[in-house]
């Protein structure tokens, strides 16, 4: 086969995952040790909470080569540091504002939450994600 | 022994040359040191010898080149990059410059949408083609001059300080880099901060400052409500006494300067600024155009995709 052959291929998305060490992260965790499946197209970052997620990580990823962001953490109420997924919560507000600005859909930043036990809902999420982001297509940044 | 000069103008108003001239007493002693070969805007010297004999565009050769504008058609591209060539160091003058300044506000549109735009839709000219005999054609979009060619020393400002280019200028003639520190223009505010905005967003179009107040018991323009971008701008304008010129007039700061470091997103750094202090990012009219008044090219104005 030569090279300039065109290989017809499905568009395979870029994501990163922003996942807080104490929950989300411990979630991937198990959802590897338990087999689960779902789409390698996620790269995941781990950070000490999701509240340290700052907008300009979210926005240079999406202008840099990124097709999706999203930031998993502790549900309400549970967060390590006490209050630092209520953090990420107003921040995502500002980030969709942002992305707005930037000519970037909405869709392709997501915050969830994910917890440390919940490793079927972790591979379900990123599927989704995954599914929503390959209808979107590539980044508007990314020709 | 003389430093060649060339000076050339690509898409710009004119006023960073007046700023080269504006350098007051200091340019006297420069100019025993220089020697302009090529000025279009004091000198007559043509692109094509005097009189129209040769058929390629020639620049004389010199020691230091300083472009002011930024890259809109095909001449100036063509300009820019003879430019290089002839010229041993290169500055790139003025904001159109460095981050292709007020024009770049352009770049949010495509080029059929500007035309459409400028000879069909407008309701104060008559209805016409868009004109292109023996004009030069322009761009895609407005190019910032180091996206063309390699730029040596950036002096930002719209326009720019006098006596930051006399120090450039100086500083070439001993050898010398020239950088503008890294700072903001907050650094270098002589305002008062609290950290906290006592009202919501206003527009600068009534008095900020009540008569005989002086700006050093002020409190800071954006916590007063006035939008300003010096958070996210780079400091220098005030050259050696230190208090930004924009400020310093009782205006809030509008961003001529470009980011404080090369990477930094105005855009992003200005909604954390402005939420910081309690401010409503929402109530800011076109955002993209307000936080990135000068900066528009490198990619960071561009049309908005269609959403269906």
């Amino acid at each position: 086969m030569s090279i300039d052959q065109k290989i017809d291929t499905e568009f395979e998305p870029l994501i990163i995952g922003f996942c807080c060490n104490w929950c989300a992260y411990a979630g991937a965790d198990l959802a590897g040790i338990s087999r689960m499946q779902y789409p390698t197209n996620v790269r995941i970052i781990r950070v000490m909470c999701s509240g340290m997620v700052h907008p300009n990580l979210v926005i240079d990823a999406l202008t840099k080569g990124a097709d999706g962001v999203i930031i998993c953490g502790c549900h309400i109420g549970d967060c390590h540091y006490l209050d630092g997924n209520i953090t990420a919560e107003k921040r995502a507000d500002a980030i969709k504002l942002m992305l707005q600005d930037f000519g970037i859909e909405e869709e392709r930043f997501r915050l969830e939450w994910v917890s440390a036990s919940e490793a079927s809902r972790f591979a379900q999420v990123m599927t989704e994600f995954t599914e929503t982001i390959k209808k979107l297509g590539p980044s508007p940044f990314k020709s | 022994m003389t430093v060649k000069v060339a000076e050339e103008w690509l898409n710009i108003c004119g006023g960073c040359e007046v700023t080269i001239l504006d350098i007051g007493e200091p340019l006297l002693d420069l100019l025993s040191k220089l020697e302009f070969v090529h000025m279009p805007v004091l000198m007559d010297h043509k692109y094509f010898g005097q009189t129209g004999e040769k058929t390629e565009l020639e620049i004389p050769e010199a020691d230091v080149g300083i472009i002011s504008g930024g890259i809109r058609n095909e001449k100036e591209k063509i300009v820019a990059l003879e430019m290089r060539k002839k010229c041993k160091t290169l500055i790139s003058l003025g904001s159109c410059a460095c981050f292709g300044g007020i024009p770049a506000l352009a770049n949010q549109y495509s080029l059929e949408e500007l035309y459409d735009k400028v000879y069909r839709q407008s309701k104060t000219t008559d209805s016409a083609d868009t004109p292109s005999d023996d004009i030069p054609p322009l761009l895609d979009r407005i190019y910032a001059l180091d996206e063309v060619i390699k730029v040596d020393v950036y002096i930002p400002g719209c326009p720019t300080t006098p006596e930051i280019v006399a120090d450039a200028l100086t500083s070439l003639l001993e050898g010398k880099p020239f950088t503008l520190p890294e700072r903001s223009v907050c650094d270098d505010c002589p305002t008062k901060r609290e950290k906290k905005a006592i009202t919501s967003i206003k527009r600068p179009l009534e008095s900020i400052l009540p008569p005989g107040q002086k700006l050093e018991e002020s409190r800071c323009f954006m916590e007063l409500g006035y939008l300003c971008l010096g958070p996210v701008t780079k400091s220098g304008c005030g050259g050696s006494e230190k208090t930004p010129r924009c400020i310093k007039g009782v205006m809030p700061c509008r961003g001529c300067f470009g980011p404080i470091r090369a990477g930094a997103n105005p855009m992003v750094e200005m909604m954390g600024a402005l939420s910081s202090i309690g401010l409503d990012p929402r109530l800011i009219f076109d955002r993209p155009s307000t936080f990135q008044r000068y900066i528009g090219a490198h990619g960071r104005l561009r049309p908005l995709p269609k959403r269906p």
